[in-house]
């Protein structure tokens, strides 16, 4: 059982997807701007990588070497194509304000990088929990992401009006419209990766 | 004049790195010298050009609501859409494949220098947002179409050679531990998207 | 179980055929099933949320799943009309009913129409006839381009045909700040009061620059550090409301009502005849 909990919390801090393995950035910028988004993307991806990942783990007696990426491709698809539907049938708001991203779930790198590395040699259940925490690695790195750029850039938290509450507005306060642009993203995440790097120095790279 | 638009707009203004952040995971990775940054952005370049035309007439003969209805009028209100995903990415698969194939037959030596990039492509996120996006945009015509995506891959090309000529001088610097490698690159990308987002005030 | 077996087992190449088009089948087969399924509440959500908007310009606010008891109660009718001023189709919406033409303004896809026209085809343009203190009025759709994708509007005017009396803005993927701020009700309050046609009875639009004249009344305050997006809604506003110059001449003349009669009169539609009847 402990081996199954370590499984599932490396992938939270110390191997985080992001930070340390570096996958899957393409879309976690992206989905940023404000929280919800963000809380809904990671919980996509999580769906995805834990059900790909128990899915092919079933399967990886059973699929030929030779059209293994291909097969891994259509699970995958398949997969990102159900939450899709389902997102556009029942949060239709979110599924507007993702767009493509939620398709690009295909091509994150998580998602393949785990289905090779771990769901290809274990057993379906512990493929099933390694997704998870892959999955919610990334998903604690959109929230902070998404918490401080809407915080910041919009001055609401989950669209509720924060700085207008507490009167910051009227002693000068402005919201830094830069915070929600792309570029800032970038240099959020490379400080959060400073940040993290200098709690633990194993990580940094030489 | 329509099509020149579309061109510059995509490698400046939409570009697939500061704007999207699109293809990001192979950036990061490769873009440690500038040879081999060129050498994929080539590569991306190539297929992006190839697949998101061929993914366009898919998608407007076989995959939009309605789009059957050149094969026969009953087939007017079949609405495959939700397939697009699933189609985008076997044609994405199939034709790195093919050109991989077709690359190493004719041109060993191309081969040599792209050859190794080719199957990292099909999992690319630029490729596969190029496509989500021609979908998305919904672009007039395959004209228009085959300028955004070479554009978007010009644009590609664009960034990592810029970032890898950057890191190449940025090892003789002072940079924080923690901070070294992805770190700073990630500091600079931003700052690189910000100088891009000059571009916007292109009046086109 | 000991794995990594893989490299050892071969796969004869009639397996991996197989085995590739059960998969496909698998998939397939789940796919079509959940498409289908979810496709009526996909549907629903589009249509909630297009009568949203349009619900907006007449400023009743409501959430997505209100939006059509409201529609039906604000709106009457839909018409979609063509450059020349004639009215192609006529849909009751308390009704249910297509009193003249096929196709429901509201199935109608403003981008595709406006192709039709540049291409020298002829386009339906939709138009929105509600009521709201018991007084009657227009809503007419429009779509442009901002900076970066595609922005909407829609525009309610008074029975005059002229006056503003609401409008929301919208777009795909305007700059958050600059451009998106066209949502917000510091840019779009100004438009209330504005008017579209000059004392000739032409369409003369309503600009968007700097420093408008807060008294000139086809102008409007551009959004600082959103000029294209600025432009691109000024653009927009002229060329779609210029399409409706020959219907809303037609109207103001009150000639409208005699052009449906004698289109009416060539369709075999008894509800239609006796509709128009009624009115003369």
């Amino acid at each position: 059982m402990s081996k199954n909990k370590k499984l599932f919390t490396t992938p939270l801090l110390k191997n985080n997807p992001i930070t340390v393995q570096v996958l899957g950035i393409c879309s976690c910028l992206a989905v940023t701007a404000q929280l919800k988004p963000a809380v809904v993307m990671a919980l996509s991806v999580t769906v995805v990588v834990a059900l790909s990942n128990f899915i092919i783990s079933l399967m990886r007696n059973t699929i030929p070497p030779r059209i293994r990426i291909i097969v891994q491709l259509v699970v995958v698809s398949a997969l990102v194509i159900l939450v899709n539907q389902v997102l556009m049938a029942y949060v239709y708001d979110v599924s507007k304000q993702l767009s493509v991203y939620v398709g690009l779930i295909i091509t994150n790198c998580i998602v393949m990088g785990r289905l090779e590395a771990f769901a290809m040699s274990h057993k379906p259940w512990e493929s099933f929990l390694d997704g998870v925490g892959n999955g919610l690695g990334y998903g604690i790195i959109l929230v902070i992401l998404g918490f401080f750029r809407e915080l910041f850039g919009s001055g609401t938290i989950w669209g509720y009006p924060v700085m207008e509450k507490l009167g910051m507005y009227k002693i000068g306060y402005e919201n830094n419209g830069l915070v929600i642009m792309a570029p800032m993203a970038l240099i959020l995440v490379g400080v959060i990766i400073w940040i993290q790097r200098s709690k633990d120095k194993e990580l940094c790279e030489k | 004049m329509e099509y020149f638009n579309i061109f510059i707009k995509s490698i400046f203004i939409d570009n697939m790195i500061f704007a999207f952040f699109l293809g990001m995971c192979s950036y990061l990775a490769v873009s440690k010298t500038v040879k081999t940054s060129l050498g994929l952005g080539v590569a991306v370049t190539f297929v992006l050009t190839i697949t998101v035309p061929v993914n366009y007439l898919l998608n407007k003969y076989v995959l939009e609501p309605g789009a059957l209805s050149w094969i026969s009028d009953s087939l007017k209100g079949v609405d495959l859409s939700f397939l697009s995903l699933i189609m985008f990415i076997a044609v994405i698969a199939a034709i790195t494949q093919i050109v991989e194939m077709v690359v190493e037959k004719f041109s060993p030596a191309l081969y040599n220098s792209l050859g190794i990039f080719l199957p990292l492509i099909a999992v690319n996120c630029a490729v596969m947002g190029g496509s989500l996006f021609m979908q998305q945009r919904a672009y007039d015509n395959i004209g228009e179409v085959t300028c955004f995506a070479l554009g978007s891959g010009i644009g590609w090309l664009l960034a990592i050679v810029g970032i890898a000529a950057i890191r190449e001088k940025l090892r003789y610097s002072h940079i924080p531990p923690a901070l070294k490698g992805v770190g700073i690159t990630f500091i600079i990308t931003g700052l690189m998207g910000l100088a891009f987002m000059s571009f916007m005030g292109i009046k086109l | 179980m000991k794995s990594g077996g893989l490299e050892m087992k071969n796969f004869s190449n009639k397996y991996i055929f197989i085995y590739a088009a059960a998969l496909v089948a698998v998939v397939a087969v789940i796919l079509s099933v959940v498409a289908m399924g979810l496709k009526d509440r996909q549907q629903e959500n589009v249509r909630n949320e297009k009568m949203q908007t349009l619900l907006a310009a007449i400023n009743v606010a409501t959430d997505r799943d209100g939006a059509e008891a409201l529609y039906k109660q604000y709106f009457t009718s839909e018409l979609t009309v063509g450059t020349n001023g004639e009215v192609v189709s006529e849909y009751d919406i308390a009704a249910d009913n297509m009193v003249k033409g096929e196709v429901r303004a509201f199935a109608i896809n403003l981008k595709d129409e406006q192709n039709k026209e540049k291409s020298g085809a002829k386009g339906a343009f939709p138009v929105y006839l509600f009521q709201k203190d018991g007084k009657t009025g227009y809503v007419i759709p429009t779509q442009g381009n901002g900076l970066w994708g595609p922005v909407y509007a829609n525009i309610a005017l008074d029975e005059d045909f002229n006056t503003v009396v609401g409008v929301t803005f919208s777009h795909d993927s305007e700059t958050p700040g600059l451009g998106a701020e066209i949502t917000t009700e510091k840019f779009q309050a100004p438009f209330i009061g504005k008017q579209i046609l000059d004392e000739s009875g032409n369409v003369v639009s309503i600009a968007v620059k700097k420093n408008a004249d807060p008294n000139g009344a086809h102008e409007v305050d551009a959004i600082s550090g959103g000029t294209m997006t600025s432009n691109g809604v000024s653009a927009m506003l002229g060329d779609d409301l210029m399409r409706y110059q020959a219907f809303i001449n037609n109207m103001l003349q009150g000639q409208a009502v005699e052009a449906v009669a004698e289109n009416a009169a060539d369709a075999p539609q008894e509800e239609a005849n006796e509709k128009e009847v009624s009115n003369e």
